[in-house]
């Protein structure tokens, strides 16, 4: 291994890179901006729907009501832009109704059976409400319909058990009234938490995705491959030399996707928060920045390494896209665990690659630092990288690989060398 | 002549294909080089010469046989053989996004020209292919014939001895051509060793000292064109080619 070559064929691909919209694009402006801005919209588009929502006027019709129970009419009606219509008509115009709430011609329908024509005030009523699940509106006035209900029901028994003697804190039996003692600052970081990693992974996925493609099958397609290999270095220095300028990318990707998500989620979680009246504090500790540049290197440090393996066997840009893909869709299926809250980070945990990272990172952005774990993590992950290089520098070796054989498959190679029949010792060259 | 530079033998390789089975591309060949000549390898399509200069640049492990090349084998000594070649093909292209500049001074680097040389050697090269205008252009903006200029400044960027040229005019126009013959020429005045592989009969006649004549992964024949004609008693390097290679209809000429 010879620095100064390693750094000169460095020096090519990083300049070649910038150079390059794409890779730019994929690599810096995309998480930079990409991720804040749809998070944003996506935010704001959800409160802009719920407020149009609110707007609705839900249509919805009654059957069946009792006299004793009239007041309950006069509730429904209070509620805001609900529109109620009694029906008088006899049990066949049920039928008509439950089709009309099917149809969409009403919001909601209130079929209530009260059992007998009894003159006791406090008459039992069996409410059906017929919604259309299908339709968010008829889903909007069944909610205000049982809010409704709630409210009539809550004023029933309050009166009755008022004649009775019984004050509501008597029937109620207990009350509870639970207290949140989260800080503003660590309920930042719990949401911080739960967000972040996810998109890391992703980021730096799609950081290491681009380089590492144009880097081997890129070079194959504009034909530089073989002028490369006719020069005086050592294959395993431009394997090297490759290998770095991915990993930087993809680096640079995680830790610029960090950066902007961290100082935009105040702006991107407004709409949401703007009126649940939390006051929350979006920071992290700085103590945590050096873990998070150590999750960017070791992450991508292993995503690279799969990539490029991968990549290495595609002879044009479209077949190392297709040879990547499916080991880009691997890296980021972890995300998907990662963002429940009840997940923790467990020994179990910290020898999973790529989980072990995201997870590292969460704890360290919830100011949680569990350094027996984030050794293992460590560890495992240098282990994945070293893997995936010995396996990397094994397969470059054979000049099939080098000259493009195989169509860009792993299995081809495997097939053909390997275990296909009368498979044989592939030549190589170092 | 001078002493032999490059020196080959035996030098065989097979390649496996599933449909086809083992293929010998190119079938123990011998032959010598030596410095401040130009060495034809002459072949239709297939016939091996890609494959020969494939091996003595070492992007390709030979089967069977070795080369020397200034004393280094291809097979022991990769890196120090690839230090003192420059190889220029149809498949070797430039970086498209780097200037006609970083080109040369990269590919110098790479192949060990001194650190402290190197800017003073672009310059020159610069100068002396006529790329002065766009030597800050970057590659992927320049016309083919100013791509064909930097791509020769590349091939000797590191200056080295031995130019291994494969079909170095395929593509081109004539005058490209005519000029890629002409910078031929000044390398082998030069004193380097040249390997030029063609199946162009004309440029053959024009350049080379020695012609090898190359069918089938076999060399057939391996002389000047004046004891080539003397031995076969035709005129004209085709008829040459085919008193060789056997009949004209078996010739695939691309």
């Amino acid at each position: 291994m010879k620095f100064s070559e390693i750094f000169v064929l460095y020096q090519r691909e990083i300049r070649s890179a910038l150079r390059e919209r794409s890779i730019v694009v994929n690599s810096f402006l995309i998480p930079l901006f990409m991720y804040p801005i749809l998070l944003w919209v996506m935010f704001t588009g959800m409160t802009f729907i719920r407020g149009q929502e609110e707007r609705f006027d839900s249509h919805v019709v009654i059957h069946g009501l009792p006299r004793q129970h009239a007041a309950f009419a006069d509730t429904l009606n209070q509620i805001e832009r609900l529109q109620l219509r009694i029906d008088h008509g006899t049990d066949s115009s049920d039928i008509r109704n439950v089709e009309a709430v099917r149809d969409g011609v009403i919001d909601a329908f209130l079929n209530i059976d009260s059992g007998s024509d009894s003159s006791e005030s406090l008459v039992p009523m069996r409410i059906s409400v017929a919604f259309n699940e299908s339709r968010e509106k008829s889903v909007i006035a069944r909610d205000r319909i049982l809010d409704g209900i709630r409210r009539y029901r809550t004023g029933v028994l309050t009166e009755a058990s008022h004649h009775l003697g019984i004050t509501p804190v008597e029937w109620n039996v207990f009350t509870i009234r639970s207290e949140n003692t989260a800080t503003s600052v660590q309920m930042g970081r719990f949401l911080l938490g739960l967000l972040l990693p996810l998109f890391f992974i992703i980021m730096v996925s799609i950081g290491c995705m681009h380089p590492a493609v144009d880097t081997t099958a890129g070079e194959r397609e504009r034909k530089t491959w073989e002028t490369l290999m006719s020069s005086a270095v050592s294959r395993i220095n431009i394997v090297i030399a490759k290998y770095w300028y991915v990993a930087t990318f993809g680096c640079i990707a995680g830790v610029l996707n960090l950066a902007a998500m961290m100082f935009s989620i105040r702006g991107i979680m407004a709409p949401l928060l703007s009126g649940s009246g939390s006051e929350i504090v979006f920071s992290i500790s700085l103590s945590s920045i050096p873990l998070l540049i150590l999750g960017a290197i070791l992450l991508s440090g292993f995503i690279a390494a799969g990539m490029m393996l991968f990549a290495s066997f595609a002879t044009t840009f479209k077949e190392g896209q297709s040879m990547v893909t499916p080991f880009y869709m691997l890296t980021i299926l972890p995300a998907i665990f990662i963002g429940q809250p009840d997940i923790d980070f467990s020994l179990g945990l910290a020898v999973v690659p790529v989980v072990n990272v995201a997870m590292m990172v969460r704890e360290a952005i919830m100011g949680s630092y569990q350094w027996d774990l984030i050794g293992v993590t460590v560890v495992v992950s240098l282990f994945f990288i070293a893997l995936s290089s010995i396996i990397a520098r094994f397969i470059l070796q054979f000049e099939d690989v080098i000259i493009g054989s195989y169509s860009g498959s792993l299995i081809s190679l495997l097939k053909e060398r390997y275990f296909g029949r009368g498979s044989r010792e592939p030549n190589r060259r170092v | 002549m001078e002493s032999v530079t490059i020196d080959v033998r035996g030098l065989t390789k097979e390649f496996h294909e599933k449909s086809r089975g083992t293929i010998r591309a190119v079938d123990a060949i011998d032959f010598t080089c030596s410095a401040g000549e130009i060495f034809g390898l002459l072949g239709a399509n297939g016939a091996g010469k890609t494959t020969t200069l494939r091996m003595l640049s070492t992007i390709l492990e030979p089967t069977a046989g070795t080369a020397l090349m200034q004393g280094f084998d291809i097979r022991e000594d990769p890196e120090n053989v690839r230090r003192i070649l420059g190889f220029y093909s149809s498949t070797t292209a430039l970086y498209p996004r780097l200037t006609a500049r970083e080109t040369i001074g990269f590919f110098g680097r790479i192949n060990g020209y001194s650190p402290d040389k190197i800017v003073s050697r672009v310059e020159y090269l610069i100068q002396r292919f006529g790329i002065v205008d766009y030597a800050d252009v970057r590659v992927d903006k320049l016309s083919q014939g100013m791509k064909q200029k930097v791509s020769l400044a590349r091939t000797v960027a590191h200056d080295p001895p031995i130019l291994i040229f494969d079909e170095p005019t395929v593509g081109l126009d004539v005058l490209n051509a005519l000029e890629m013959q002409e910078v031929i020429r000044e390398f082998r005045e030069e004193g380097k060793t040249i390997i030029f592989s063609t199946h162009i009969m004309s440029e053959a006649e024009r350049l080379c000292n020695r012609i090898a004549i190359i069918h089938q992964g076999k060399l057939l024949a391996c002389d000047t064109l004046e004891a080539l004609r003397r031995e076969t008693g035709k005129r004209y390097l085709e008829d040459i080619f085919v008193h060789y290679a056997g009949h004209k209809e078996d010739v695939v000429w691309a």
